[in-house]
């Protein structure tokens, strides 16, 4: 069985710029100052304000701004992308090859020989059958 | 007919628009543009009339009418009107012979079957707006505009036949030797300006007379830090350089016969009575301004004669027609600066008036025999055309009756005067217009034979080739200018009869000194006199001096009539000059002047311009260059961050990020 | 309460962990993971945050990044599909035409 192994081949150079913005981000953290926690209430429902807070309602015993806008275009987001992928996988002479949308081949070209071998196969297939029927 | 000087601009404007039809529409137009050019020109002559009738009545017009360059504590550069009896009479003579060009290019032009007549008659009028504007200009400047205006329509209209290998190197000469005038001109202008903060040529605020305060003292001008008076003579030739080129005078003369490859029309409008008459007019216009310079005068006396006398030697040994006119104009302007540096104002104006006629007589003349002779300018295959040309004959005839200076045609009375004026003021005591007198008088001797060779080679004797024996007819639009013209040549004289005045005591003839006399105060004939430098001295007595001089230069010209008389008015004449034999050669070539200019150009002119082209190339453009080269290759080297992999680019983003915080950290006291 | 640093802190570090993904890797689809790791560790901040401040609102908007990073997932399978048509290949490193 092949375990993970770390990839050897590729240079780790560029790496070195994220463990140096980890450095930046770790210095800010460490030197900023932040003011006194507050905390939610021992007894308030956080998911009842959450759920509120996305209708506007402010029925929540958290506090909360209104998030009704953000609701719906992120609905309209959510639909958007759905369009977008399907359109990107499509390929270019879809219009009469449904079948053929499952392979996973990644909309190459398919070989020929593949449906061609299946449907004649069929056909002598048939012929055979009504041979072998008369005789 | 107070407000006709409110019309003066339209004068000049008619043909502009008659140039506007032409190009625009001449094509379509059944003459191609004739009769816009005939319309324009006609309007133009009357409007002048006009304007000297009413002159004559009335006080001189100066006007500025556009104020183009507004000066900031600086000069103002406008555009004016000055209509005063010098420039009222000259837009009647230009119209005139305008209007008659127009009229004979219609049989010159139309009636031969040339084409691009529309471009002709474009040129034709433009370059009579440019020359009427020129007549009217107020200031030096306007002056110089139009100076170069009347010099591009030359080069238009010489290379008017531009498919042909002449042609266009005679217009590209003309206009190369006059702009190398105008190039001393221009630096004159500017001169002008510098030293007296305006242009204008009347007024008190004009410079004559600001030049002249500052002689007396009494004004300051910046004379650069030479003696006023020295100043004002180097200003005067810097000008003068303009002037020879335009007028054709020694050494700036060669264009003038080759641009006789242009329509013999043109060469009557604009190198016989107009154009090179702008040259001897700018000086009379300025005349306040030359007279303050004794230096200056001389040298356009000198400069006067000089010419007078070579070309006078040059069209002696002539083959074409048109040649020995040409010549023969050169000579004439030669005596016009005579008259001027000699202190003649009102002589060199009278000439300047006299020769616009006879000449475009001359080559109008010339013109109709061309026609007859199927475009043949050689003089040695014409001959006998008297009997059947007789209107074109005795025009021709006229013209060189007064050309030759023979009494009382128009010609005598102006040669005179000019020659008189130059003798009394000689004999005043300078030594050096005594010798200009002498090239002037001697140039009367070969005038008068080189006329009256022309006159009987190409018309009398027997006719020497079919051609002559049977020439092309000539229709009325050629005769009747012919005959205006000749008409002119015959009477004009009458306007200032001096010798008659001085030798019979009648007083008041002198018409065109009186006419002279009625402009603004410092313009006038009278304020020239008692400016000039010189002073009149005789020969026992005014009325003997009169009639010596009259007596002198009319026998040299008779002398020369009665020479080619007996050598050519003969059935079969032959090429006396070749008795001369060295001498002819010389003078053919005109005196290897066109080789020597040639020579310059290609000698001097050229290395330096390629010196100054490397300097262009090499340095100004070699900087231009140095500057692009640099973004060139910094661009070229930048351009390699896009390498096309996702993750240098992600790099780049990181460490963007990276020192975009830790420098707002720094400057925000995070740390 | 855990003092903010440590989340904070936690938070960089799975931040900087996608970045580390980011750049080294070279097939497409680890490629969005890491991308997803960056996402998650600014959902880490905004819930920690949320509690921090005593406002809930942290914590619905990490509810919608969520929702957002769903959403560009899915239009980024969908590029890295058309990105094998075009290159027979899901290694980023192999897809370098756009450059000078």
């Amino acid at each position: 069985m092949s375990r993970p192994e770390l990839q050897s081949d590729i240079s780790y150079t560029k790496g070195l710029a994220a463990l140096a913005l980890f450095v930046v981000m770790a210095a800010v953290v460490f030197a900023a100052d932040f003011g006194p926690a507050q905390g939610f209430p021992s007894d308030a429902n956080v998911t009842e304000s959450i759920g509120y807070a996305m209708f506007n309602l402010d029925l929540g015993s958290v506090p909360a701004e209104g998030f009704l806008v953000a609701f719906l275009l992120i609905a309209v987001v959510l639909d958007v992308a759905l369009d977008g992928a399907l359109y990107l996988a499509k390929r270019e002479n879809e219009d009469d090859e449904t079948l053929t949308a499952l392979i996973a081949d990644g909309g190459r070209t398919l070989r020929r020989t593949v449906a061609d071998d299946g449907v004649d196969g069929d056909e002598t297939h048939g012929d055979a059958a009504d041979d072998g029927g008369d005789r | 007919m107070a407000g006709i000087f409110d019309f003066a601009p339209a004068i000049a404007l008619l043909p502009l628009f008659s140039f506007l039809i032409a190009l625009l529409a001449g094509r379509r137009m059944p003459k191609g543009g004739a009769l816009a050019g005939i319309a324009a020109t006609a309007g133009s002559l009357l409007l002048s009339l006009a304007t000297m009738l009413s002159l004559a009545g009335g006080e001189p017009y100066h006007a500025t009418l556009y104020v183009w360059a507004q000066g900031v504590e600086a000069v103002d550069l406008t555009l004016g009107v000055l209509i005063d009896p010098l420039s009222a009479m000259m837009l009647v003579i230009v119209s005139l012979v305008a209007f008659l060009v127009h009229v004979f290019s219609l049989g010159y032009m139309n009636d031969e079957g040339e084409t691009g007549l529309a471009r002709y008659y474009a040129g034709l009028g433009l370059f009579t707006f440019s020359m009427l504007s020129f007549v009217m200009a107020d200031n030096l400047l306007m002056a110089f505009m139009f100076f170069e205006l009347v010099g591009l329509c030359s080069f238009l209209l010489i290379g008017f036949w531009f498919r042909e290998r002449g042609p266009p190197s005679a217009a590209k000469k003309a206009f190369l030797v006059t702009r190398f005038g105008d190039y001393f001109f221009l630096i004159g202008v500017v001169a002008i300006f510098a030293t007296f903060g305006t242009a204008q040529f009347a007024g008190s605020e004009s410079f004559p007379h600001i030049a002249e305060q500052a002689l007396h003292g009494e004004a300051s001008v910046n004379t650069l830090g030479f003696e006023p008076q020295t100043w004002f003579t180097i200003v005067g030739l810097l000008i003068l350089g303009g002037v020879i080129g335009k007028s054709a005078q020694f050494p700036l003369h060669t264009w003038l016969p080759d641009a006789m490859e242009g329509p013999t029309p043109v060469s009557a409008l604009i190198h016989a009575a107009t154009m090179v008459a702008a040259g001897v007019y700018l000086v009379a216009r300025m005349y306040g301004f030359y007279a303050l310079s004794p230096t200056a005068l001389a040298i356009i006396a000198f400069v006067g004669g000089f010419t007078a006398l070579v070309a006078a030697t040059m069209g002696v040994v002539k083959r074409e027609i048109k040649q020995v006119l040409a010549y023969s104009t050169i000579s004439q302007y030669g005596y016009m600066m005579l008259g001027l540096g000699a202190g003649g104002y009102v002589a060199a104006t009278f000439h300047l008036m006299t020769h616009a006629f006879f000449k475009a007589l001359l080559f109008l003349g010339a013109g109709s025999v061309i026609i007859a002779m199927h475009h043949n300018e050689n003089m040695w295959d014409m001959g006998g055309l008297k009997e059947r040309m007789p209107v074109t004959y005795y025009t021709f005839l006229a013209g060189s009756l007064a050309l030759a200076g023979i009494f009382p045609f128009a010609g005598f009375w102006s040669k005179d005067e000019v020659l008189y004026e130059t003798l009394i003021h000689g004999l005043g005591g300078s030594p050096l217009l005594l010798a200009a007198y002498a090239m002037g008088l001697l140039a009367v001797f070969f005038t008068g034979f080189y006329t009256f060779r022309m006159v009987f080679l190409t018309f009398h004797g027997e006719p020497r080739t079919d051609t002559a024996r049977d020439p092309h007819g000539v229709r009325w639009n050629v005769k009747a200018p012919l005959v205006v013209l000749g008409t002119l040549a015959v009477v004009a004289g009458v306007v200032n009869m001096v010798p008659v005045e001085k030798l019979l005591g009648i007083g008041g003839i002198d018409f065109l000194h009186q006419w002279l006399d009625g402009s603004f105060e410092g313009l006038t004939a009278h304020h020239y006199e008692e400016v000039l430098p010189y002073s009149s001295a005789y020969l026992g007595g005014e009325t003997a001096t009169v009639a010596i001089g009259a007596a002198v230069s009319l026998g040299l010209a008779l002398a020369g009539a009665l020479l080619a008389w007996r050598l050519y008015n003969v059935p079969e004449p032959v090429e006396h000059t070749d008795r001369l034999g060295g001498v002819k050669t010389l003078l053919y070539n005109n005196y290897y002047q066109d080789e020597y200019q040639v020579w310059l150009a290609e000698s001097v002119t050229y290395p330096l311009s390629r010196a100054a082209d490397k300097f262009d190339q090499g340095i100004v453009d070699g900087i231009v260059n140095g500057v692009s080269s640099v973004s060139l290759l910094s661009g070229s080297r930048i351009k390699r961050i896009q390498t096309g992999v996702v993750g240098t680019y992600a790099t780049l983003l990181t460490l963007g990020l990276t020192a975009l915080l830790v420098v707002v950290g720094l400057l925000g006291g995070w740390f | 309460m855990v003092p903010p640093q440590w989340y904070l802190l936690l938070a960089a570090a799975v931040f900087c962990i996608g970045v580390f993904g980011v750049l080294t890797r070279r097939n497409a689809l680890i490629f969005l993971m890491s991308v997803e790791l960056m996402l998650n560790a600014a959902n880490i901040n905004l819930v920690y945050f949320s509690q921090y401040w005593g406002n809930v609102t942290g914590q619905t908007f990490s509810l919608f990044t969520l929702a957002l990073a769903a959403a560009e997932v899915a239009i980024g399978i969908g590029i890295i599909l058309v990105l094998y048509r075009n290159f027979d290949d899901v290694d980023v490193t192999k897809a370098v035409t756009m450059r000078w």
